[in-house]
């Protein structure tokens, strides 16, 4: 027997990027706001300053199957808890291009997006004011049209300036990077101190976390936000045409049903997928949403990159943001590849290091142990310089989340990924390696490698796009089948472009969350 | 010295070394890993003999993590929730209980080190002992029943480099500045 709450406007499922801003929208415009978050109530105090304490803001259970030959590496992207994935981003807040929305339309590839860049704009230019990014519009030639950023850039350490020397000797620009990290206080919130600790999670709140930006706001606006929630099933009304609700199961078993007028998933990708999938009921067998068959698919994944080198200076590497500090994206056009691959590529540079961790000193040269680790790690400290390559992937329907055989502890299917990196995205990688490597020698390394093939980001498997029949939500991230069912995340990107998904990820957030701010009457009728 | 978890919280939030919670006769003790080692502190989770074989190896990848106490490192984090676990394996998507991932490395080194030495690991000479690191860490390394030998080399590997050079104390072996905002606990299970 289920314990029924009183009802609410909306219930938004995640605590995360996309389902704060929903919730700060929504109850700002004077909904009553749930939030159901299935990880812990998170506090800035909580935010230790580890490599080995972050693991603990990572993805953990229930567990993600991945069956295909490729990784998403789920749990190092994902999150759980108050502030979800983007309370350990590194806040590398690029905007899409205008091309990335029309892929199909303009290239034959791919997929197309139901809006344009022009639609997206004043979205990305709100989310900016209101984060407070920092930036040098007019260095960061390739950016495209917006108001400036709000803050000057980020600093450019000994390790910025020493690789910016071999773009500069191959003949490529580079921009301060965009980020949505204070250099200066702004609103209240401290400016950065340049200390590395952004994928342990920022406690100052100069990295622009939910927890400092929008879920004050809606808690402010009287969203109630509670942990340790676990969404597992979206409820319909009687007619099986409308959501009612969701099911939910605390951490100590009780199956719990909240009513809500409006339900917005923001569970990031994989989840997203997850529940729809398993909401199925007789009228939608294929599980909601899915009329067209596409929930769980197009999923992508940034074939990512690292490239090292040591070189003769003090490379500071231990100063700056994770997320590095400069940008370059002077191999964005599409069909600028010299192999022919079709997709945009870039490069992160000079990202803050430390000794431990996945994208630590060590891990850089994993073929390295003994004492001869050791004398590594001493070089490394003081020499070693570091950059990331994202390239972009392309939607194919066959990369796909589905639900697998085994059940977690309330009886859900887990979810079951099956991935493969897109051949144009593979070769992308490759030429990324080679430009990598010659890009460090260009600027004076001794020794210069990069490391294997990665999954940053992940995207897709509850798209947008305008046809009904083949995609899962309009231009306003709304379920095509049930007017009043929204999604929130990266999860409804048509397509990945090559750079980092969370500014994209608020900017569509908060395009929706208006919309139904204004069409309120229509979605809860 | 037993302590109350006021005084544990206390103590973390104050302290520059990382130790483990130890429940011991009752009390709970704040031990670094390389403390409740020399201490002989009771495992939870690993056998003395998979304990015997994994600080053999451990030290062989980095010399100073038995010392460190990686041992006691890893077997106290087997025991802790997914979600909260602290070892790196989580983020190489190993299917929890993470004990079975290590127990099957662990098994799959001694069967390989018994082809060289009756004794196992522990009978291992030291040039015998780099050539099974060296057949394990090369990428791709799989036993015929498809375990991955070369994501254990690999989180094993990881999991020295936290005791040795992810803590204060190894960040100041490499005179690399901590810079903390908030200094980590000295109590790994929160």
């Amino acid at each position: 027997m289920a314990k029924t709450m009183d009802k609410v406007d909306v219930v938004v499922v995640g605590a995360g990027a996309a389902g704060s801003v929903y919730a700060a929208v929504l109850a700002e415009a004077g909904r009553s706001v749930l939030v159901l978050e299935r990880g812990v109530e998170r506090r800035l105090q909580d935010l230790y300053s580890s490599q080995i304490w972050a693991r603990r803001l990572k993805w953990g259970s229930p567990h993600v199957v991945e069956d295909g030959p490729d990784s998403i590496w789920y749990n190092f992207n994902a999150g759980h808890g108050f502030g979800g994935a983007a309370i350990h981003h590194y806040a590398v807040w690029p905007r899409y291009h205008p091309e990335d929305f029309e892929l199909a339309s303009r290239y034959g590839k791919g997929l197309d997006w139901p809006l344009d860049y022009g639609a997206l704009r004043p979205w990305y230019d709100l989310v900016q004011s209101d984060v407070g990014m920092a930036g040098d519009a007019q260095q960061e030639v390739w950016r495209p049209q917006g108001e400036p950023y709000p803050l000057p850039p980020v600093l450019v350490s000994n390790h910025g300036r020493v690789l910016a020397r071999g773009f500069e000797r191959l003949g490529m620009r580079t921009a301060p990077i965009p980020m949505a990290v204070l250099t200066q206080p702004y609103k209240g919130r401290p400016a950065c101190i340049w200390d590395g600790w952004c994928d342990a999670g920022c406690p100052t709140g100069a990295l622009a976390n939910p927890l400092v930006v929008y879920l004050p706001r809606a808690q402010q606006a009287g969203a109630r936000l509670q942990g340790k929630a676990h969404v597992t099933r979206v409820l319909l009304d009687d007619a099986g045409k409308r959501v009612a609700g969701v099911e939910y199961f605390t951490t100590d078993g009780e199956r719990v049903v909240q009513p809500a007028d409006a339900v917005v998933l923001c569970a990031f990708t994989v989840e997203n997928s997850r529940v729809l999938l398993n909401s199925a009921t007789a009228a939608h067998p294929q599980g909601l949403a899915n009329r067209s068959g596409t929930v769980g698919r197009y999923l992508m994944s940034h074939p990512a990159l690292s490239v090292f080198g040591s070189f003769e200076e003090d490379m500071q590497n231990y100063l700056g943001a994770t997320g590095g500090q400069l940008l370059c994206q002077e191999a964005f056009a599409k069909t600028g590849d010299p192999q022919g691959a079709f997709g945009s590529r870039q490069w992160e540079i000079g990202l803050a290091l430390k000794p431990n961790d996945l994208l630590g000193i060590a891990m850089s040269r994993p073929d390295i142990w003994g004492q001869a680790l050791h004398q590594f790690m001493r070089e490394g400290a003081r020499g070693l310089g570091s950059m990331v390559g994202v390239c972009e992937d392309q939607p194919l329907a066959e990369n796909r989340i589905a639900l697998a055989d085994r059940k977690d502890r309330f009886g859900m299917p887990l979810a079951r990924v099956t991935y493969r990196t897109s051949d144009e995205g593979r070769k992308l990688w490759q030429t990324a390696t080679r430009e990598g490597v010659a890009l460090f020698k260009a600027a004076g390394a001794k020794e210069a490698w990069h490391g294997p093939q990665a999954g940053q980001h992940i995207m897709g498997g509850t798209i947008m796009g305008a046809d009904p029949a083949r995609s899962v939500l309009n231009g306003n991230a709304q379920s095509h089948d049930i007017p009043n069912l929204f999604v929130g995340g990266p999860s409804v990107f048509p397509t990945s472009s090559s750079v980092n998904s969370t500014f994209t990820a608020h900017a569509v957030a908060m395009k929706s969350a208006h919309y139904m701010v204004k069409h309120w009457g229509e979605v809860r009728a | 010295m037993a302590i109350n978890r006021r005084d544990f919280i206390q103590r973390g939030l104050g302290g520059v070394s990382l130790a483990l919670a130890f429940d011991i006769g009752g009390g709970v003790f704040l031990l670094t890993p390389g403390e409740a080692r020399a201490q002989a502190v009771a495992l939870r989770n690993l056998g003395a003999a998979e304990a015997a074989g994994l600080e053999r190896l451990a030290d062989a990848l980095l010399p100073g993590a038995a010392a460190a106490g990686v041992t006691h490192f890893i077997d106290h984090q087997l025991g802790v929730d997914p979600d909260a676990c602290l070892l790196i394996a989580k983020y190489f998507q190993v299917p929890p209980p993470y004990a079975d991932f290590y127990r099957t490395g662990l098994a799959e080194c001694e069967r390989l080190a018994r082809q060289e030495s009756p004794q196992g690991l522990a009978g291992l000479g030291e040039e015998a002992l780099q050539s099974l690191i060296m057949a394990i860490g090369k990428p791709g390394t799989k036993t015929a029943e498809g375990f991955d030998l070369s994501l254990f080399y690999l989180c094993l590997r990881s999991d020295a480099v936290d005791v040795v050079y992810g803590t204060p104390a190894g960040f100041e072996k490499l005179n690399v500045p901590y810079m903390a905002h908030i200094v980590p606990p000295e109590g790994w299970n929160g």
